[in-house]
């Protein structure tokens, strides 16, 4: 791939170098990084000296550079390097950055942006109003196609191991679109209300608010949209795809509950075989009613049988291989860890010595021992063992000690639980290993030690104790929760043990070494957690259908997400936030009795309140919203950078200019008074296509009568470290005066200004005619701005013509921020071979006899890039610029 | 006539169906005569609508497209390009403005706005009905281009054409290259000498065998039309090709005038200095100086600076003189951009040579715009003092018969009005540049000068070196005052817009032009007086003479139509069939 000539930004310089050279016949690319070409021209309102409409001036120029036959136009690309060759040429390289649309489909209709639930300060009308994440940059973007920002993944979603969109649902209850982020959540998973509340929350711990003022409570709006889903009527199920096929999938927990919805989904018949008498595995019988209720999890298993699943309870399946013969056409093992591990101790063998998985499961049937003025003791420190102790208490028990190896601060169990569980008069005892159980057919005590150890060096379990240190606590009923595994018997046949003993299942694949066997969840992975075992339910059934489907499976690309956002990147976008309360804490029984749910629900006031601290820290919050409305099915979350390699002879660096960040000048209170606006700002709300569809000031939506212009803001001062002039403030304030003294017939305009540097064809005649409408002059710097408690400003001058220190109010102040460098196109070559003047503009090398050229033979600069320049310099530049890298094209010849 | 219409109207987003009722006005036209496909679209000019519009002309044989939706301006072309790639001819596509001349203005009365939608849209489709298919008229391009003035500009012009592969007929007024930089010192903001830069340009154009130079010459003639002009220059002495001046044998008669081919004309004729009235400002009292003669007193050597026989030690510098003032004719309006720094440039360089010399500047307000703040910084930090006047309280300079010394009496604003006087040796009035008046060039060329007397550029955005006249283009000073970076800057602007008309060796001109229907021309030649681009010339025929209208020379401005008591030229594109149908759909009919 090669060009002619690379031009780097396609604002009005850039634009005309291109249109210039392409005209020559010369084949031109244009490399510009926003969205839409036009540069900052498109987005003033009129130009001077003629008050002609700046669209008008711009769109056609665009329409040319983007219909043009020699010029190609990339946006939202960005030139990475440019490197010299010895023939005169450049290398270069271009990286065309994802827009997550189809260019092509995309008709510009902006229904996505109607649907998009993230609204972001929209930087095309300088930052004054917001526009969403999926957008098209402004009423004239050429090319007029929508664009999905996207920063990254969002931590949250980057961190949930079940693949759900968790900023996405954020994003949908703060849009109040609850069942869409219902739905959203069963893309991932039917468990939505099991998650909503058992998750661990990853996403809270990976949220960046945790730096500011604690997480959004994402696990809770999760509950919030389960709450208030509504479950369909009945319906007949789906009829199956034809082209699907028959998958068997044993255990009805969390892994093969989500395996079955999404194989059921994709349109594959499946069958649930389920050993236990009803579904949702550990959802069902090991996590305590307090936390989950059985209703909840009955709906989210309904979620999996109105799509058509079978599920078989009671049915063992021994022989999991021979279900192949039996017509399925793959299987998917998720049979979780059921076998409660024992503890190899004296006295294990006592009446009254039971393990936590039988405990908990007799609790939930209602069948547990009669606890009521009883002690019990919970041997182990994870979170089955405080679920077990908190039921003991539930089930009347006077005394329930938990005994663990580790200590308090290094139990294995959530340190919310372990609160929970201490304010619900449990009593800890951290630090002792288990000796033996004291008692003569019926247990009486436990019999710890004092563990001195739990890990080795290298961080394996094992512990150590001091046996001189016992003691004896008392119990009738002794409950062991001291791990689980799962039950190998099923699973002889799959496991190789020659030449060694292997996984179950490739941890990528999930597939085990018999094809068309699968295995996932915690059989696979050891006891984890509901939200680990969804994940690996997903990944099965991803697998299993690229296998039915015929597609090769990669493994690699299921849930292939952009990077995760980087929290300080986020809050470096964020100008300031508001400590919000936490939601209320909610008071705990020091004696509960029953098993009624803890945590009430969140109501809507709560839930959107939530929503509201979301920094959208990705921006695109991957709600879906928009595929869901684009007709022309344009959008494409999974599109990725390209990055491509050209040689071209000349290059045009039209990078254009910064403006001054008023915020530096902290007298003029801009950022801080909501009245205090940037010329570009008053430019923007003078424009046709203005924020407001009318002027007012943005502090209380006032017209505003008394305006100020403060010239020179950042330019001419050295106490901000700039110099020089900005050459276009004086004149772009006299435009906006007469603007304004159009729009506002009533309003009056003071200028404070040093010099009014009205220099140019016609300019001076400008200005003398913005006096004539009205506009004063005031000779003098303003020192000082404060903010009355009308929002009103109050500025403190020096009259330089003899009326010493004087102040003045006015509804509006607008400052005349000035031109400063674009640091972007020096670090585009090696070594800095492109020099830069003592002001950091690209130096240009003769500027008495060929303005724009550059330090680097064959690229040559255009328009602001080299320094502040109106438009019509701008232009001309453009052109001095075009001339030259058309005479160095003629003099390298034809590329080879 | 076209029977196979299609229509599309375009929502705009909701731009125009906020105030227009689209499906309205697309069932209201949807059945008249000849439409055959009409459609809404929400952007009709997305790719998508525009690969669907080829569509339809593929497959329904469309001959001719209607799209009702923003000013043409934006979309004319945009449009012509789908009925191209659909192989519809582009003249047979018509565009109805219903957005600025519709939705636009009538915000808030949607019935009224979508009445006047029905009809503008109906006239649209009653033109489209008569367009007929036209093809561009191809000019074959003459690679060589005149450059009109041999200063700073019109050589660096001279030098980017030759670089870009173009030929040059370089023509200067005077005897020698250079023009007013050649006689300067140091420029700023560089500090190099104008002599030296122009000595390098003169030697490069010299050696530059694609330049051709004729000096002590002037553009006398001018005919044919953009891409192949046939100019006449009268020379006084012989052109000096490369490799020196030519003609060495001095007993050759120089021949009187030289003729050229040439694709496009560069005005770079300059700038006169402008010269105070007398008596403004002291000037015609001895020591009371212009700027320019007060630099050339710089230029002129390294010692302290004299005057009257006297050692200067004190300077007041007078800004604005002739300038700023809205009550002047032409130039004097204005500000004339580079004197500002032009005298502060000076000034560092008087404090180089001698720091002791005390400045004064008198200004209104200091315009070293840009990069050239540093030099005023810099004049303040070496002793330059800066006080500021009103244009209605000027200072007045006068001679001290006593002691001979010069008096400036100032009002400084700074100093809240406190009465100056300020004794100086030497008073500088700085002066702007002003038009060089070359009525016979404007005559020749065609080229309108601005209400400053320099010559207008179409637009200083859009065109910003291009002229009314097609392929005559205007740089540097003669274009409006300018600093000699600036100049050349906008010189090299003028290469490039050269290039790209003459580069590619042919070019397409407009097809609506206007014709002459030659049997009812009675050759009254009214056509020809109304003609601005002197495109009719009238060609004998049996009976007397019937005019023609050249159509690369023609605008298509229709200013020649009305002027024919035949009614014999007509407009293509804009017929007078065209334009009466469309008015008839406007105005008849039953009210929509």
């Amino acid at each position: 791939m090669s060009y002619d000539a690379l031009v780097v930004g396609g604002g009005i310089s850039g634009m005309e170098s291109a249109i210039t050279l392409g005209d020559m016949g010369y084949r031109v690319l244009v490399v510009e990084k926003q969205a839409s070409i036009g540069g900052t021209m498109i987005l003033l309102s009129k130009v001077f000296p003629t008050l002609d409409c700046a669209s008008c001036i711009a769109t056609p120029k665009m329409a040319a550079t983007v219909h043009h036959p020699n010029v190609t136009v990339r946006t939202l690309a960005e030139v990475e390097a440019i490197e010299p060759t010895e023939d005169g040429r450049f290398q270069t390289r271009i990286r065309s950055r994802a827009r997550f649309i189809d260019e092509a489909l995309c008709t510009g209709c902006s229904l996505c942006e109607t649907a998009c639930t993230v609204a972001v300060p929209d930087q095309f009308n300088a930052g004054l109003i917001g526009r969403r994440a999926a957008y098209i940059p402004f009423p004239q973007a050429v090319p007029k196609k929508a664009v999905i920002e996207r920063a990254g993944t969002s931590p949250c979603t980057a961190g949930c191991p079940a693949g759900i969109k968790a900023h996405g649902y954020v994003a949908l209850v703060r849009s109040g679109r609850y069942e869409s982020a219902y739905e959203l959540v069963l893309e991932a998973t039917p468990l939505v209300g099991s998650l909503g509340r058992t998750c661990y929350a990853p996403c809270e711990t990976a949220c960046t608010r945790n730096q500011l003022d604690g997480p959004v409570a994402i696990r809770r709006l999760k509950r919030f949209v389960a709450d208030r889903h509504l479950a369909p009527e009945p319906a007949s199920p789906p009829a199956p795809d034809p082209g699907g096929g028959r998958v068997a999938v044993i255990g009805a927990g969390p892994a093969g509950l989500t395996c079955a919805w999404q194989l059921a989904r994709s349109g594959h018949r499946v069958t649930i075989f389920e050993a236990s008498s009803e579904p949702g595995g550990m959802l069902r019988w090991g996590i305590p009613d307090y936390r989950l209720p059985p209703a909840v999890v009955a709906a989210d298993v309904a979620n999996v049988t109105r799509l058509g699943v079978e599920i078989r309870t009671g049915v063992r399946i021994d022989d999991p291989v021979a279900l192949r013969d039996r017509g399925y056409d793959a299987v998917c093992i998720a049979t979780g860890t059921p076998v409660a591990a024992a503890l190899p101790v004296a006295g294990a063998e006592l009446d009254g010595v039971t393990d936590a998985l039988t405990f908990l499961r007799q609790a939930k049937l209602d069948a547990a021992p009669d606890l009521v003025g009883r002690s019990v003791a919970v041997v182990g420190g994870g979170n089955v063992a405080i679920d077990a102790a908190r039921s003991a208490r539930r089930l009347g028990a006077a005394r329930v000690r938990v005994v663990s190896l580790e200590r308090r601060d290094a139990m294995p169990a959530y340190p919310w639980e372990v609160d929970d569980a201490e304010s619900e008069g449990v009593e800890l005892h951290g630090g002792w290993g288990i000796a033996g159980f004291v008692g003569d057919r019926r247990v009486l005590a436990v019999a710890p030690r004092r563990g001195t150890e739990v890990v080795d060096a290298t961080g394996r379990f094992a512990p150590r104790y001091d046996d001189q240190v016992t003691r004896q606590v008392d119990a009738d009923l002794v409950v062991v929760a001291v791990g689980m595994t799962r039950d190998d018997s099923p699973l002889a046949q799959l496991v190789p043990t020659e030449p060694q003993v292997a996984p179950l299942a490739d941890p990528q694949t999930l597939a085990t070494a018999v094809p068309g066997l699968f295995a996932a969840g915690d059989v696979v992975t050891g006891p984890s957690m509901i939200t680990t075992a969804v994940g690996q339910g997903r990944r099965a059934a991803a697998m299993i259908d690229s296998l039915l489907r015929g597609r090769p499976a990669d493994a690699a690309a299921f849930d292939r997400q952009l990077p995760a956002v980087d929290p300080a990147e986020v809050l470096g976008r964020q100008r300031r936030h508001t400590e919000r309360p936490a939601l209320a804490a909610r008071a705990i029984d020091p004696a509960p009795l029953g098993f009624a749910e803890l945590e009430p629900p969140m109501s809507e006031a709560e839930a959107l309140q939530a929503t509201g601290r979301c920094l959208d820290c990705g921006v695109c919050s991957e709600c879906h919203a928009c595929i869901e409305a684009c007709p022309a099915d344009a959008i494409d979350l999974g599109q990725a950078d390209e990055v491509e390699s050209m040689t071209v002879g000349t290059v045009v660096l039209a990078t254009g200019f910064r403006l001054f960040a008023a915020d530096h000048k902290p007298q003029y209170g801009y950022g801080r008074f909501a009245n205090v606006v940037t010329g570009m700002e008053m430019d923007r709300l003078l424009a046709p296509t203005r924020p407001y569809d009318t002027l007012l000031r943005p502090g209380d939506g006032r017209v505003p009568e008394r305006i100020a212009y403060i010239l020179c803001t950042g330019s001419r001062d050295q106490q901000v470290g700039n110099p020089l002039c900005s050459r276009i403030c004086c004149m772009y304030s006299i435009k906006q005066n007469q603007l304004l003294m159009g729009a506002l017939p009533l309003a009056d305009v003071t200028v404070f200004t040093v010099d009014v540097r009205a220099a140019g064809k016609g300019y001076e005649e400008f200005y003398v005619q913005a006096e004539a409408m009205g506009a004063t002059f005031v000779r003098g710097r303003v020192a000082q701005i404060e903010e009355t408690a009308t929002g009103d400003l109050l500025c403190h001058y020096e009259d330089l013509e003899g009326g010493g220190a004087r102040q003045a109010e006015f509804d509006l102040v607008v400052l005349a921020v000035g031109v400063l460098p674009n640091p972007d196109a020096h670090r585009l070559f090696p070594d800095g071979q492109l020099r830069l003047d003592a002001q950091a503009f690209v130096d240009e090398v003769d500027r008495d006899l060929d303005p724009g050229r550059t330090s680097v033979p064959g690229v040559f600069v255009a328009g602001t890039a080299a320094g502040a320049k109106d438009i019509p310099e701008a232009i001309l530049h453009a052109g001095s610029a075009a001339a030259q890298a058309a005479a160095h094209l003629e003099r390298i010849g034809p590329d080879r | 006539m076209n029977q196979r219409l299609g229509v599309y109207i375009c929502h705009c987003g909701g731009n125009i169906s906020d105030t227009v009722d689209v499906d309205a006005t697309l069932a209201a036209v949807a059945n008249e005569p000849g439409v055959v496909v009409a459609r809404t679209s929400m952007f009709t000019c997305s790719d998508a609508t525009q690969e669907a519009i080829v569509h339809d002309i593929e497959q329904e044989h469309l001959d001719g497209m209607v799209v009702a939706s923003c000013s043409p301006t934006l979309h004319t072309m945009t449009f012509r390009g789908v009925a191209r790639r659909a192989g519809l001819n582009p003249y047979r596509y018509t565009q109805v403005n219903i957005r600025e001349q519709c939705a636009w203005a009538h915000t808030g009365d949607r019935a009224g706005a979508t009445r006047k939608a029905i009809r503008l849209v109906r006239a649209g489709i009653a033109r489209a009905r008569l367009t007929e298919a036209l093809e561009p008229t191809v000019v074959q391009t003459v690679p060589r281009a005149l450059v009109v003035g041999g200063g700073i500009a019109g050589l660096r012009a001279a030098l980017g054409l030759a670089s870009i592969g173009l030929g040059v007929v370089l023509v200067e007024r005077e005897p020698e290259l250079g023009g007013y930089v050649g006689q300067l010192g140091s420029l700023y903001p560089t500090g190099r000498s104008g002599g030296e830069l122009i000595r390098e340009l003169v030697e490069q154009v010299r050696r530059q065998p694609a330049i051709t130079v004729h000096t002590a010459a002037r553009l006398v003639a001018k005919a044919g039309t953009f891409g192949d002009f046939r100019v006449t220059i009268a020379v006084d002495q012989p052109p000096a090709g490369p490799g020196g001046p030519a003609g060495s044998d001095p007993a050759a008669a120089p021949p009187p005038s030289v003729r050229a081919q040439v694709g496009t004309i560069i005005v770079a004729t300059g700038f006169t200095p402008a010269t105070p009235e007398l008596g403004a400002y002291g000037f015609g009292i001895e020591g009371v100086v212009t700027l320019p003669e007060f630099t050339r007193m710089v230029d002129a050597g390294p010692g302290p600076l004299t005057a009257g026989g006297r050692s200067v030690r004190a300077i007041a510098y007078i800004y604005c003189v002739g300038r700023r003032d809205p009550s002047a004719e032409g130039a004097g309006q204005g500000c004339a951009q580079y004197c500002c720094t032009a005298t502060v440039h000076t000034a560092l360089r008087v404090a180089g040579r001698d720091p002791d010399v005390r400045q004064y500047h008198l200004y209104r307000d200091l315009r070293t715009y840009g990069r050239y703040e540093l030099l005023y910084d810099a004049s303040r930090r070496q002793g330059s003092v800066y006080l500021r006047f009103a244009a209605e309280d000027p200072p007045r300079v006068s001679r001290d018969g006593a002691s001979g010394r010069l008096a400036v009496a100032v009002s400084d604003r700074l100093e809240a009005g406190a009465a100056v006087e300020i004794p100086v040796d030497l008073v500088v009035l700085v002066t702007g540049m002003a038009p060089r008046p070359d009525p016979q060039l404007a005559e020749v060329l065609k080229v309108p000068v601005g209400r400053d007397g320099f010559f207008h550029e179409v637009h200083p955005k859009l065109r910003p070196v291009a002229t009314v006249v097609d392929g005559v283009l205007v740089c540097g000073a003669c274009q409006g005052p300018k600093g000699a970076g600036e100049s050349v800057a906008s010189a090299l602007a003028a290469v490039g817009q050269t290039a790209a008309l003459l580069k590619r060796g042919s070019a397409e001109l407009d097809p609506q032009v206007a014709v002459v229907a030659a049997p009812r021309c009675t050759g009254c030649e009214r056509c020809l007086a109304a003609c601005p681009f002197g495109a009719i010339g009238l060609s004998p025929t049996a009976g007397g003479s019937v005019a023609v209208i050249d159509a690369a020379g023609c605008k298509g401005c229709g200013a020649c139509v009305p002027t024919c008591p035949e009614g014999a030229i007509d407009l293509l594109g804009h017929t007078d069939q065209e334009v009466t149908a469309m008015i008839d759909a406007l105005a008849g009919g039953t009210p929509a």
